[in-house]
């Protein structure tokens, strides 16, 4: 699930070079929304999953259709700005998603734990052949050249801002299908989990793996998701690594683990 | 005058007290901005670490090993966040902003700011816990009156403060030699540079100036906050909101956000309840970067090709 | 087939451009010449839709263009290149070229989910390389490339998009002899497929080599219009030159 999210946020910061700090929302409103559908409103699971991750695609896009006329700075500002705003919904809509509160006893939409997390690692590598696929195609070529300069990929006849708006809101439907597994997971759905730390995890597994590259984001999410188990006596000091390993690797291995594999 | 015209003024002073407040987080990531083109993520935690560097200096040293009076401690303990946000600002300058300047990416300095911040979070989290602190100023006690209207003698302090930080800033960057310097620097670094100007100093005090005034925000904003590792946090969210909504490294379009935002604060917890401000300032924040994304004061700039 | 009316453009105050006026005959190699500072570049950039005019029409094979951004320009055949190079840098040469066929890919994207890279124009982009003498470095980083063969290359990425009109911002400057032939040669093979150029010059051997129609501006303003030759005899053009110089 980490590795989706990673993937996920990996499209739109690594490919078109915009720093996305909503995804955690996008992560919660799949969540919510497919948790939502199946226990008010008694929808099929995989009907509101379908629902869930087209609804996140659309806000996607409409927060992108302005967030894109904006670059670097203003977009990780209103992305954050978006990822709050969520949060806070999630909080005070108290008919709808309980509050702080939260909501109980989901069951995993296949059989077992176990059988979900197959599930969820099947999903994982379709996902990860997918995007590898559009990473390679001219669709891939077009999104890096946005990255690299605008103008001059405009010079070119690319309209940015379009391009823009896709790979988020692609970022965005990713990102709601990892959540709409995740309280199946773990039984309870409460807004703290997609609070905005969520956002900075992901933000820490693309950085440290190595943005802009696909397995980067995946080896990132592994290393970041056990390292913590193992170190799991430190207690808080989890995001103290977090946050000294991604200053660090931003300070001196700006390609980040898969790079430093690359050169030996 | 009315009862709702006295509220209607009441909250506004209060909401001008909370708007100096934001004003003096926001200048300094505006200053930041406007000669370095970067932000500053951690900034918040400057707040933070100020906020509680305040809170010792009042409870265990000032008044107890140095015998000073309840108010005198907690102006030194302004004195002292101010410091201790300038050593941060230097730290950060050497270890993050110096060396990746040169890089020139404008993504990568952000990121490791935002590294810094959940550094900063969880090292005060580890050591002061998440039990928030409890901190009052001697000044919160005095209130004057003014017709029918309140003012709480910190709400002055506040204000004073903040009015002469401002001002003093603004003096800085207008007349004094430095501050010439600081806006050739942001306006052209390689010219500035040719002109013997040397530009990183200037952007090490800059980040030095803009943390000293988020340490000193954070003394003063430590009585009105729940004091946590997290605190800051919450501040610098809405510092974000009134810098983009005055208009990036635009010093008079981000203190008269400042101090709209935080009316619109007052009278929006006075309305509505003090759950929905963050929804009420960052809708405001979508709507001002949909509708006029340079913020109040425009500047125009059509990239250099 | 490009023609532009009495343009104008200021920048905070300043006017950049006045009342410029220039049309570019179809097949015809055409040169912007001036000394620093007369609005040549703006004028491109006006051109190219990276700047919209303030007054005044452009059209192009009967299309308006004021008001068409810069991609959509693109798309009805006029492409460019930048006076301070803006390449992909942290991208390869080869992906650099493939980048300018954007406007010719067709495929939908979910297609691409399915089948990934289709290799369609690897060939064409490989042939623009080799055509800029770059053929064998088709896999380097493209920052890595010296200055010289920067340009060239901006110039293959531009030819990607497959203009009618191709518009250079000074492609001499900073080449060293040796590379300013090179160019010329270049510059005659693509005129002779028949695409229409636009030189922005500073460089007067390559104006008067290739040009066969000139136009002068000068402090923004238009000055003189005529071949290369009656350029060289005005007066008026070589004393703004001159008094550029000695301005500066």
């Amino acid at each position: 699930m980490n590795v989706l999210l990673a993937l996920s946020l990996n499209l739109v910061m690594g490919y078109t070079g915009q720093l996305n700090l909503g995804q955690s929302a996008f992560f919660g409103i799949g969540a919510y929304v497919s948790t939502i559908l199946v226990k008010t409103y008694h929808w099929n699971f995989w009907l509101a999953s379908l629902a869930a991750v087209a609804f996140a695609g659309v806000v996607g896009l409409a927060l992108a259709a302005f967030a894109v006329r904006l670059r670097g700075h203003y977009l990780a500002i209103a992305s954050l700005g978006f990822a709050v705003i969520t949060y806070q919904v999630l909080v005070n809509w108290e008919k709808v998603t309980e509050g702080v509160r939260g909501i109980y006893g989901i069951l995993p939409p296949v059989g077992s734990t176990v059988g979900l997390f197959y599930l969820i690692a099947g999903i994982g590598v379709l996902v990860y052949w997918l995007m590898d696929n559009l990473v390679r195609s001219p669709v891939g070529d077009t999104l890096r050249a946005i990255r690299e300069d605008e103008v001059s990929a405009a010079s070119l006849g690319v309209r940015s801002y379009v391009w823009k708006a896709f790979a988020f809101s692609i970022g965005a439907g990713v990102a709601a299908l990892a959540g709409i597994f995740y309280p199946g997971f773990v039984g309870t759905l409460v807004p703290d989990a997609f609070n905005i730390i969520e956002s900075f995890t992901m933000l820490a597994m693309v950085i440290v793996g190595g943005m802009g590259t696909m397995i980067g984001p995946v080896v990132g999410a592994v290393v970041l998701t056990f390292l913590p188990e193992l170190l799991r006596g430190f207690g808080e000091l989890r995001l103290m690594i977090y946050g000294i390993a991604l200053t660090l690797v931003v300070l001196f291995m700006p390609g980040g683990i898969v790079q430093l594999v690359k050169r030996k | 005058m009315s009862d709702v015209a006295v509220l209607v003024v009441q909250q506004t002073v209060n909401g001008v007290y909370l708007g100096c407040l934001y004003v003096m987080v926001a200048l300094g990531l505006t200053l930041i901005y406007g000669v370095l083109n970067q932000i500053n993520f951690a900034h918040a935690d400057f707040v933070t670490v100020g906020a509680f560097a305040a809170f010792f200096t009042v409870t265990r040293f000032a008044t107890k090993a140095l015998g000073l009076p309840d108010a005198g401690g907690y102006l030194a303990s302004l004195v002292v966040a101010l410091g201790v946000g300038a050593l941060l600002g230097l730290a950060i300058n050497a270890a993050v902003f110096a060396p990746l300047r040169e890089r020139g990416d404008e993504l990568r300095p952000l990121i490791a700011t935002i590294g810094v911040s959940v550094l900063l979070e969880n090292a005060q989290l580890a050591l002061f816990g998440p039990i928030p602190y409890q901190f009052d100023s001697p000044f919160s006690q005095h209130t004057f009156r003014l017709g029918r209207i309140f003012f709480t003698g910190q709400s002055v302090l506040v204000i004073v403060v903040s009015a002469l930080s401002i001002g003093a800033l603004y003096a800085f960057m207008r007349f004094s030699f430095w501050g010439k310097a600081l806006r050739a620097v942001a306006q052209d670094r390689e010219t500035a540079g040719l002109m013997g100007i040397n530009p990183g100093l200037l952007i090490g005090l800059t980040i030095v100036i803009a943390s000293a005034l988020a340490g000193m925000a954070g003394a003063l904003l430590g009585p009105v906050l729940v004091l946590t590792p997290f605190a800051g946090a919450s501040v610098v969210v809405k510092a974000f909101a009134i810098v983009i909504i005055g208009g990036f490294g635009n010093m008079q379009g981000t203190i008269i956000a400042g101090i709209l935002v935080g009316v619109i604060e007052a009278f929006t917890v006075q309305y509505f309840g003090a759950g929905l401000i963050d929804l009420v300032v960052f809708v405001l924040l979508l709507a001002m970067l949909v509708v006029r994304p340079t913020g109040i004061i425009a500047e125009r700039k059509e990239e250099n090709v | 087939m490009l023609s532009a009316n009495n343009i104008s453009k200021s920048f905070g105050g300043v006017r950049a451009v006045r009342n410029v006026s220039l049309s570019v005959p179809e097949k015809s190699v055409c040169a912007l010449i001036g000394p620093n500072g007369a609005g040549k570049s703006t004028m491109l950039n006006l051109l190219s839709g990276v700047y919209q005019p303030d007054a005044g029409t452009l059209s192009f094979a009967g299309t308006e263009l004021a008001g068409l951004p810069a991609y959509a320009r693109v798309r009805l055949g006029i492409a460019r290149t930048f006076q301070k190079i803006r390449l992909f840098k942290q991208l390869s040469l080869l992906e650099n070229v493939m980048a300018g066929f954007h406007i010719h890919q067709d495929t939908p994207f979910w297609k691409y989910l399915v089948v990934g890279d289709t290799g369609r124009f690897r060939e064409e982009a490989r042939e623009l390389l080799d055509f800029v003498g770059l053929g064998a470095r088709a896999g380097d980083r493209a920052g890595a490339l010296p200055y010289g063969q920067q340009r060239m290359l901006e110039i293959a990425r531009a030819l990607a998009t497959r203009p009618k009109l191709f518009m250079l911002d000074e492609p001499a400057a900073g080449l060293n002899p040796a590379e300013v032939e090179f160019l010329l040669q270049r510059l005659v093979d693509i005129a002779k497929r028949g695409t229409t150029l636009l030189v922005v010059e500073h460089n007067m051997d390559l104006v008067m080599n290739v040009a066969e129609r000139v136009f002068v501006l000068d402090h923004g303003e238009p000055l003189f219009e005529g071949t290369p030759r009656e350029v060289q005899a005005n007066g008026r053009v070589i004393e703004a030159y001159l008094g550029g110089e000695f301005a500066a």
